[in-house]
């Protein structure tokens, strides 16, 4: 009974330190400590020249579209992109700059697109951990009201006892992957910044 | 006349540039990173701590210390061998800390139990504890030693708290998550970054009421990216210079009409600055593309990245 009277309390914790951070209000969903920018502009990781037509085009190109998918892909190590972005751009000649517009725009496209799931995804986790939070507090609410109950019916409190505790696992498993999940829009960021640097660089 | 002008002229130009040395955080690395600012390459990766965060030199230069949060203390660096020869005793979780301009009391901001640490430095001991109440973020010392300036994210204030009697003293509400602090050195403004807010508030210290507001339009990029965190000031107080985190920018700021009259691109997500002792350089550390950008300060121009390791977070250089 003792251990059981602890591990509620670690549980009451536990749940009420759902966000550890001040909300943002615009965003009161948000699990992640960073606050939330919903997508990447092209001025914060594009310095290059105007894309132009390029947004609407990179899809035409098979060529383009099949290096995008590689390099978007985080399977693919950055030093292997690289080299691929330069084997590309080095045997463009003429239509090099065309040729890094177009890949460059492939990729923000591509890479943007990946990020908005992954934070949708995050953002729908988050609402599904508030209620199950709230559903735990009610159930140690009750569950108390059964160990106070006279005559107390011990197969009622273990069963919520034991519901109780599987309960909160599950929302302490979710928490973790939560917070390990906050930190792919970041390498997305990331790669996408990365991966403009060498094609800006080899452009010029 | 005209000859020995010119002459002295030609000196100043031929004195080579001092070099100098920084120290930078590296927040998931669990490193520090030694840059040489003639050379602009790490000569050094020192391992410390877990998670290290605020980092500073000793006003002497002889010591850097860096707060090592999942260490649950502050580490000593020792210049000269770059080595960690001693920690400091701070509080649960510390994630940055100030010191006054005598260099002989250190305040540490611990995130997780809501106090600052008070540490007397030539005796590396602990003189107690402020409970400000309120999870302490930026936090700065007035040039005169006698407030410290603490925002707290909870509250969106800057807390003015008394040094002599620890005790708060007057509340300023700013915008939403105040993340830094930093006064004129002429005492006569406070700036406080606000990341969700994206904006900086200019209080007035005597009278504790926010007399203005830098607000920050960079075209084609989104609200949402401008995040102001680190603040740095020219000596003679007329210009400043803001990062914006995700927004891969630093602001400069004429802080005469509280107008960006710049926007230099650097590193992605840019969180904390330091400038050379000459105010030639400023140096910005960048969080998310694991770089240091160099700023020539009178050029207002980029002139270097230097890669450090993961998740740069806090920059000292020596005085």
């Amino acid at each position: 009974m003792m251990v059981r009277t602890l591990a509620m309390a670690a549980l009451a914790f536990a749940v009420s330190t759902v966000a550890a951070r001040a909300a943002d209000p615009r965003y009161p969903d948000w699990p992640c400590s960073q606050a939330k920018v919903p997508d990447i502009s092209l001025a914060a990781v594009w310095a290059g020249p105007a894309l132009d037509d390029a947004e609407s085009k990179w899809k035409d190109d098979s060529k383009v579209s099949a290096l995008v998918s590689k390099l978007a892909a985080r399977k693919t190590p950055l030093d292997e992109a690289e080299r691929s972005i330069k084997e590309f751009l080095g045997g463009s000649a003429a239509d090099k700059t065309a040729n890094a517009k177009l890949l460059f725009a492939g990729l923000f496209d591509t890479l943007n697109a990946q990020r908005s799931q992954v934070m949708s995804g995050l953002e729908r986790v988050s609402r599904k951990q508030r209620e199950a939070a709230d559903k735990i507090r009610e159930e140690t609410i009750q569950l108390q009201a059964l160990q106070d109950a006279t005559p107390r019916d011990d197969a009622k409190v273990d069963a919520m006892s034991n519901q109780l505790i599987w309960e909160t696992r599950i929302f302490e498993d979710r928490r973790k992957v939560v917070r390990f999940v906050c930190e792919v829009p970041t390498a997305i960021d990331q790669r996408l910044f990365a991966l403009g640097r060498v094609i800006q660089q080899e452009m010029e | 006349m005209l000859r020995v002008g010119l002459l002295s002229g030609l000196a100043l130009a031929a004195a080579p540039a001092h070099a100098f040395i920084a120290y930078v955080s590296n927040e998931k690395s669990n490193t520090v990173s030694v840059i040489d600012t003639e050379s602009w390459a790490v000569t050094k990766t020192i391992k410390v701590g877990q998670r290290p965060r605020g980092i500073e030199f000793t006003r002497d230069g002889k010591f850097v210390m860096v707060a090592v949060g999942d260490d649950d203390t502050i580490q000593v660096i020792d210049a000269k061998t770059q080595a960690v020869v001693d920690t400091l005793p701070s509080g649960p979780d510390p994630e940055l800390f100030t010191q006054d301009a005598a260099g002989k009391t250190l305040y540490v901001a611990n995130e997780n139990d809501n106090t600052v640490t008070v540490i007397d430095l030539e005796k590396r001991a602990r003189l107690g504890d402020i409970q400000v109440g309120v999870e302490p973020e930026g936090m700065t010392v007035s040039p005169d030693g006698k407030i410290l300036i603490n925002t707290s994210e909870t509250t969106n204030m800057a807390h003015f708290i008394d040094t002599a009697s620890r005790q708060i003293v007057a509340n300023v509400l700013v915008d939403a998550r105040p993340r830094f602090a930093e006064f004129k050195h002429d005492a006569s403004e406070l700036w406080v970054s606000s990341e969700i807010g994206g904006t900086v508030s200019i209080v007035d210290p005597q009278k504790h009421e926010v007399i203005g507001k830098v607000n920050f339009e960079i075209p084609g990029l989104r609200k949402e990216a401008i995040q102001p965190v680190g603040i740095g000031m020219t000596k003679d107080d007329k210009t400043a210079f803001v990062a914006l985190g995700p927004a891969n920018r630093v602001a400069v700021v004429d802080t005469a009409t509280r107008k960006v009259t710049k926007y230099l691109l650097v590193g992605q997500r840019v969180w904390h600055m330091a400038f050379t002792p000459d105010e030639k350089y400023l140096l910005t550390t960048n969080g998310v593309s694991n770089d240091v950008s160099v700023i020539d300060v009178a050029a207002q121009k980029v002139i270097k990245t230097i890669q450090v390791g993961e998740l740069p977070w806090g920059i000292t250089i020596a005085p």
